[in-house]
């Protein structure tokens, strides 16, 4: 396990795991009707099995049961959430990540909620790094792909952005500069294939700007 | 903690400011955009600190820029568009304090950020908010100059390009600001 | 003792003077003011990524505004669907600040080992413009989508609702409750389907930065 995964362990993440070990039944009691909690239980079985996060399973179950769904149409769509789950762990199997945490799981659960496949998770997460780990890089990728990016520009997007070497702080403000162009007019796409042409551009370019000092805007 | 947004973009050869209002004004709306990524935050700082909340200067810097929109035309220097916007953004700062007077400035206080404690001591960090939270009883224009010089850390001469007033009265208005805040910290102690 | 400072800690603290000039005990005074000038915050702001949307959206409507209306901060769009007067494309979740809270835990999943291993959280703001609404709360992953646990405060006259909370990093997905009964995504944010036919909105928060994507 490499330190950025470590680091993520112990950051907010912890919680998913200690939720799994709570009293699912416990949690949906009152909330679900008494054969869905008893559906959503079994199906926590099976991810716990398959090492997988149950939180979402629960959480997509209480947003059912509050939405006023019926319960014949709550079961499967938290059977979704744990295919998904599911896939996404295999996509980062693939990408070559033995044991990839609840987040890196959740995030490309998310992603492929948003519309991306299971091979452009295990794209994107075989091109993460220590610098830019997996999880990160999903999260990304599933926002953009939520802005309406399409799949080969968001995977080709985060991809080029990951091989640029700029720092994680370029990766986490992509969906803020899709957003951003977005207002001004442009379509998700030919914003994400602008900025992937900048970030191409700059792995044949040495960064530029490093060691400067502090901006202060108010000077010209 | 800074979002690099936009940073990228600006890299690249944008047009100038006035190019871009020059545009906006004979009908190409959307090039508004440009000065809006370019401006959004550059006075962010200012404005919380002159208002005491984030949620504040955010509301303060949205109504400014569409307020520039609408008085486009009256940009009589489209080069000097950050100075003109900037005066915009006082104003609205300075209604926005002279509405609320000193009301809630004491809970705004608390969303302001204080420094990292795990980095500075703690009695740091909370002279920090005891500072924070006197600045919001001065007057907006001491508040002003006290945050242009010790927050944007411009010096008297840039304080007075920017707002119009001369050097000297800037000095009276933060010597008195020094000699207010050492009465309210010490209320405070 | 007074309460004004000597001219001369002025000079100091206006940085045109050193301190070491200064006599003894004015020297002392001039550098505790100096200390607490110092712990300034004078960390760099930045406003919601959604803010450019809302002015923009602002903008082409003066624009297409046959003459330009007075000035106020959101103009009142066509009716929606659901019933709202004017619940405008106003909605946005807004990066506010980092914190790493002492004692205080993730919203829905307070745990105690979570907060011991200081979680990295960042308060996001949401805010619903909808001027005809009698109560608008705010349910989703993160408060287990109960709508009693977050309801918003309606600020000024304008029928801006508004809430500020705390977000673990992770993707939330969240939906605004109108009147206890409508469900109304963030007319700012990203979508999902949420397998219910419905759109959730998204916030996503990073595990490593504490960013607000």
């Amino acid at each position: 396990m490499n330190r950025a995964f470590m680091l993520l362990g112990l950051t907010a993440f912890t919680a998913p795991a200690l939720v799994a070990q709570e009293d699912v039944a416990a949690r949906l009691q009152g909330r679900v009707p008494p054969a869905v909690a008893a559906a959503v239980s079994a199906l926590i079985d099976t991810a716990r099995a398959r090492g997988l996060p149950g939180t979402p399973l629960v959480d997509k179950a209480l947003e059912g049961a509050v939405k006023g769904v019926p319960a014949e149409r709550i079961v499967p769509a938290v059977r979704t959430v744990l295919d998904q789950l599911n896939a996404s762990a295999n996509a980062l199997h693939d990408a070559g990540i033995a044991n990839p945490s609840d987040q890196a799981v959740e995030a490309g659960a998310f992603a492929i909620a948003a519309g991306m496949t299971v091979s452009d998770v295990a794209a994107i997460a075989g091109t993460a790094n220590q610098g830019h780990p997996a999880a990160v890089a999903l999260q990304v990728a599933g926002a953009l792909a939520a802005l309406g990016v399409p799949r080969p520009e968001t995977v080709g997007l985060v991809r080029a952005e990951i091989q640029s070497g700029r720092p994680l702080g370029d990766l986490v403000s992509l969906p803020g500069q899709v957003q951003a162009a977005m207002a001004g007019g442009a379509l998700p796409a030919a914003a994400a294939a602008g900025l992937e042409r900048a970030a191409a551009a700059h792995q044949t370019t040495p960064p530029r700007g490093q060691g400067k000092g502090p901006v202060n805007p108010h000077k010209p | 903690m800074r979002v690099t947004q936009g940073d990228r973009v600006e890299r690249t050869a944008e047009p100038s400011d006035g190019a871009v209002v020059r545009a906006v004004l004979t009908g190409d709306v959307e090039q508004y955009s440009v000065l809006v990524r370019r401006y959004r935050d550059r006075y962010a700082r200012y404005a919380s600190r002159m208002l005491g909340s984030l949620d504040a200067a955010e509301d303060a810097v949205q109504d400014a820029l569409i307020r520039a929109f609408d008085q486009l035309k009256q940009c009589r220097d489209p080069d000097n568009f950050a100075g003109w916007f900037f005066l915009i953004l006082r104003n609205r700062c300075f209604a926005e304090r002279r509405r609320h007077k000193r009301v809630d400035g004491l809970e705004h206080a608390e969303e302001l950020a204080v420094p990292d404690v795990s980095l500075a001591s703690l009695e740091r960090a909370e002279q920090a908010r005891s500072l924070e939270r006197a600045l919001l009883q001065l007057t907006p224009e001491q508040r002003e100059v006290f945050v242009l010089k010790h927050v944007e850390e411009l010096s008297y001469d840039e304080i007075s390009a920017r707002v119009g007033t001369g050097v000297a009265a800037l000095k009276m208005r933060m010597h008195r600001a020094y000699d207010r805040l050492r009465e309210l910290l010490r209320e405070t102690r | 003792m007074s309460q004004a400072f000597d001219p001369r800690v002025k000079q100091v603290l206006d940085g045109e003077r050193p301190a070491g000039d200064l006599p003894l005990a004015l020297r002392a005074e001039a550098e505790a003011a100096q200390r607490v000038l110092a712990a300034l915050d004078r960390r760099e702001v930045s406003l919601s990524p959604q803010l450019d949307a809302r002015v923009m959206a602002a903008v082409r409507r003066r624009a297409a505004s046959p003459r330009r209306r007075a000035w106020r901060w959101f103009t009142a769009p066509s009716v929606p669907p659901w019933g709202l007067a004017a619940a405008a494309a106003a909605a946005f979740v807004a990066f506010l600040l980092l914190f790493r809270p002492a004692s205080v835990g993730s919203p829905g999943a307070a745990s105690p080992l979570a907060t011991a291993a200081g979680p990295e959280s960042v308060y996001v703001r949401f805010v619903l413009t909808a001027p005809t609404a009698q109560h608008v709360a705010l349910a989703g992953t993160f408060n287990r989508w109960d709508p009693s646990a977050t309801p918003l405060t309606r600020v000024g006259a304008e029928g801006t609702w508004m809430v500020t909370v705390p977000l673990t990093a992770g993707q939330h997905q969240y939906a605004f409750v109108v009147d206890g009964q409508r469900w109304v995504p963030d007319p700012a944010a990203p979508k999902v389907d949420d397998g219910f036919g419905r759109k959730n909105s998204v916030v996503s928060v990073t595990p490593t930065q504490g960013r607000v994507l």
